[in-house]
């Protein structure tokens, strides 16, 4: 049943036919973004807003890159709560499909196991190297993660090694490692400096690289988890 | 270090996210404990912050050292002290409820894995809705909505039934497209202004168009994830299909969260508009949401969807007294109502929740028909239903009379009697549908559905019944609320 209310659904999206109601919707769409456009125009000129100051600031952040001055330190505490949003968001995919909706067998051929045996290790490096250039030029831990997430889904779909249905400790220690970092970091230099993520500028790179580190390894984790939507489980286990 | 308030502002959010991952790396079992401890740690932080607060004034925390406007800054004055303290005392209330709910015969292995998730999902909501109260930077702000949301959503989700994922589905599109049309409003705030903390907007807001683009974007924003009337749509199906202490969560506090940012932003940032009719028109969907609600829940056949329109109403209440805010004299009276009433009713419907969903557990539906005699069988329960809905109502000795009290003294002064009358009006609607769920209460029993029912366990029947008794207490309470908001924040309108 579920299956026709999906083909139902895809059906109805393929029906472009412009109805009246949608030319309604169509015109507020368009007189709102027109609005919203003259709005826009009207921004004063030639200010560089906050920019400036950041750029000043970057001597005491502990990094070169002002992106990653602003996403883990100016406004570290927006970043802590983003980690967090992703960690919630496994939570929450957790608590609604236990178990993963797809599964995955082992190909027939050991071509691509072999091949995404061997990418593993080189998209550690190549993330590895992302998050430390990130420091002075651009990239960081969710470029980093990015990749790792990426590599993580090939992983899975080429079924190299999965573990049993469940929610093992290592892979929630994995995800959380982002969160964890973070926090610790967070309370543990409230307690030593009596400002929360306030970190010291001698420290300061040393600190951001390794919650970023930990951030990275999170992010990669979490993208491949989600991509399974569940928690991950072998083909014969279906 | 902690005789300062300043120190407890990050705990107070810093403690309930860390117990968060610790209930997630923990085994599930090992999960109420943890809320414990978290809790207990979140409790101490409130308690410090608040009597500091009453001593000391208002307090900020810049994070990381810089301050607004590059980096982030917390503050608390009365107003965030209070939200907190009801997000503390509700959500305890709440969580005690829900060891008794979860730990009921008759779940399934299934559903008992389900609910675990609900400790580490509620200790997250909690630490975004501190880190909500505590804010001073509208990006900031956008970034605990959407931890709000999300950590909401999951709840909702976390019953399990076709009717109820569903539900959940639809309030997260709404979630999402609220929060992006508020994020829109971020982005022409620091396109015209160059800053995003709330007090260096509020010194340097002017009327430009892009203020005005601002305001709309992000009150609709906020209008859909506080399901003001026309933007109800999604609130009773959720609200009513979540488990019993979720619903509680989200009827109580999560609708507050982002009625709390739009209060301070047209207060702090949008005040050069109060002149444009844009309060009016909130105004007028307040009293709209207030009638039309009432007479939806009127006509429910179901427990919880009566419970969940009752909301729809209760919400107009907040945004009825919009205009006065603006007006010098019957500011700081409307304010006060206005939080009385958040108070009020966030222990008030978050009691009624919770004792319907004892009742629920026990007759095993929830149609309004099946509650014959219940008075005999789950006396705790059906009284703190009862004192639930004096407060709903209006009636007094409770919060919901003197938060009436003061809108009503307020509208009066300004001679809105229109206000006035649809106050009135909503406390009587109230006590009709109150009256439809009590009187089968009190009914002659049916002894052969009698014999086969379970009894909710202690936990249950005696949180929902505490905060039904904090609902009425809160009646003597107008003063100290008063006294309260004056740490900072009766008189935080712009113009002076």
């Amino acid at each position: 049943m579920q299956t026709r209310d999906i083909d139902r659904a895809l059906q109805a999206d393929d029906d472009t036919r412009l109805t009246r109601p949608r030319l309604f919707v169509l015109a507020l769409t368009t007189a709102l973004v027109a609005a919203l456009a003259t709005a826009a125009l009207t921004f004063p000129a030639n200010v560089g807003r906050l920019a400036p100051l950041a750029i000043d600031s970057l001597p005491r952040s502990g990094v070169l890159n002002p992106v990653t001055a602003v996403l883990l330190n100016y406004r570290g505490y927006d970043t802590l709560l983003e980690v967090a949003v992703l960690l919630l968001a496994i939570v929450g995919v957790w608590a609604i499909a236990p178990r993963a909706r797809i599964w995955f067998k082992t190909p027939d051929t050991p071509v691509l196991a072999t091949f995404v045996r061997l990418l593993l290790p080189l998209m550690i490096v190549v993330a590895g190297y992302m998050l430390w250039l990130g420091a002075d030029e651009p990239g960081g831990a969710f470029q980093g993660g990015a990749v790792l997430g990426g590599v993580g889904v090939l992983w899975v779909a080429a079924a190299v090694w999965l573990p049993h249905a469940g929610r093992p400790f290592w892979l929630r220690l994995l995800l959380g490692a982002g969160v964890a970092a973070f926090v610790i970091a967070a309370v543990g230099l409230l307690l030593l400096t009596g400002g929360l993520l306030q970190y010291p500028p001698e420290q300061a790179k040393t600190v951001i690289l390794v919650i970023e580190g930990a951030a990275m390894f999170s992010i990669g984790v979490t993208l491949a988890v989600l991509f399974i939507g569940g928690y991950p489980r072998r083909e014969e286990e279906k | 270090m902690i005789f300062e308030a300043a120190f407890w502002l990050p705990v107070a959010i810093m403690a309930p996210l860390l117990a968060a991952l610790c209930a997630f790396l923990a085994p599930q079992r090992m999960s109420p404990l943890v809320t414990m401890i978290g809790a207990a740690i979140t409790f101490v932080a409130v308690g410090f912050l608040s009597a500091l607060l009453v001593r000391d004034g208002p307090t900020r925390h810049p994070v990381g050292g810089w301050g607004a406007p590059l980096g982030i800054d917390l503050a608390a004055d009365g107003l965030s002290a209070l939200m907190l303290m009801l997000t503390a005392v509700v959500g305890a209330a709440v969580a005690l409820y829900a060891y008794g709910y979860f730990n009921f015969p008759g779940h399934n292995e299934e559903t008992k894995q389900r609910y675990a998730s609900f400790w580490p999902l509620w200790l997250f909501l909690w630490s975004a809705l501190n880190a909500l109260f505590l804010s001073r930077d509208v990006f900031n702000l956008y970034v605990t909505l959407e931890l709000v949301s999300f950590a909401a959503v999951a709840l909702t989700a976390l019953a399990g039934k076709p009717d109820v994922l569903r539900a959940a589905m639809r309030y997260l599109l709404v979630s999402l497209a609220g929060s992006l049309f508020y994020l829109m409003g971020v982005a022409f705030l620091y396109g015209e202004f160059g800053v995003l903390d709330i007090d260096q907007l509020k010194k340097g807001v002017t009327t430009a168009p892009s203020l005005a683009a601002a305001a709309g974007l992000m009150t609709v924003g906020l209008m859909m994830k506080t399901a003001l009337f026309p933007l109800h749509f999604w609130l009773p199906p959720a609200h009513a299909n979540a488990i019993a202490p979720v619903s509680a969560l989200l009827s109580g506090l999560v609708v507050k969260g982002s009625f709390y940012i739009l209060l301070r932003a047209w207060l702090e940032i949008f005040y050069p508009l109060s002149h444009t009719g844009a309060p009016y028109l909130l105004m007028g969907l307040g009293g709209v949401a207030i009638l039309w609600g009432s007479l939806q829940a009127i006509r429910q056949t179901r427990l919880k969807l009566l419970i969940a329109y009752s909301t729809v109403a209760q919400i107009g209440y907040l945004f009825l007294l919009m205009p006065l805010l603006f007006v010098k004299e019957q500011s700081a009276l409307a304010l006060t109502g206005i939080v009385c009433f958040i108070l009020a009713h966030a222990s008030a419907k978050a009691a009624a929740f919770l004792s319907a969903g004892a009742i629920q557990l026990v007759t095993g539906d929830d149609r309004i028909a099946s509650l014959r005699g219940l008075m005999e069988m789950q006396p705790l329960a059906v009284v703190a239903f009862g004192a639930a809905g004096v407060s709903l109502a209006a009636l007094p000795p409770s919060g919901g009379f003197i938060a009436k009290w003061f809108m009503l003294d307020a509208s009066l002064a300004h001679g809105d009697w229109l206000i006035a009358a649809i106050i009135v009006a909503g406390g009587l609607l109230a006590a009709i549908y109150v009256m439809r769920v009590v009187a089968p209460l009190f009914r002659q029993p049916d002894d052969a559905v009698l014999h086969r029912l379970t009894l909710a366990p202690k936990t249950m029947t005696l949180s929902a019944f505490s905060l039904a008794v904090l609902a009425l207490l809160l009646s003597f309470a107008g003063i100290a609320v008063m006294e309260m908001l004056s740490i900072g924040a009766i008189g935080m309108l712009g113009i002076e």
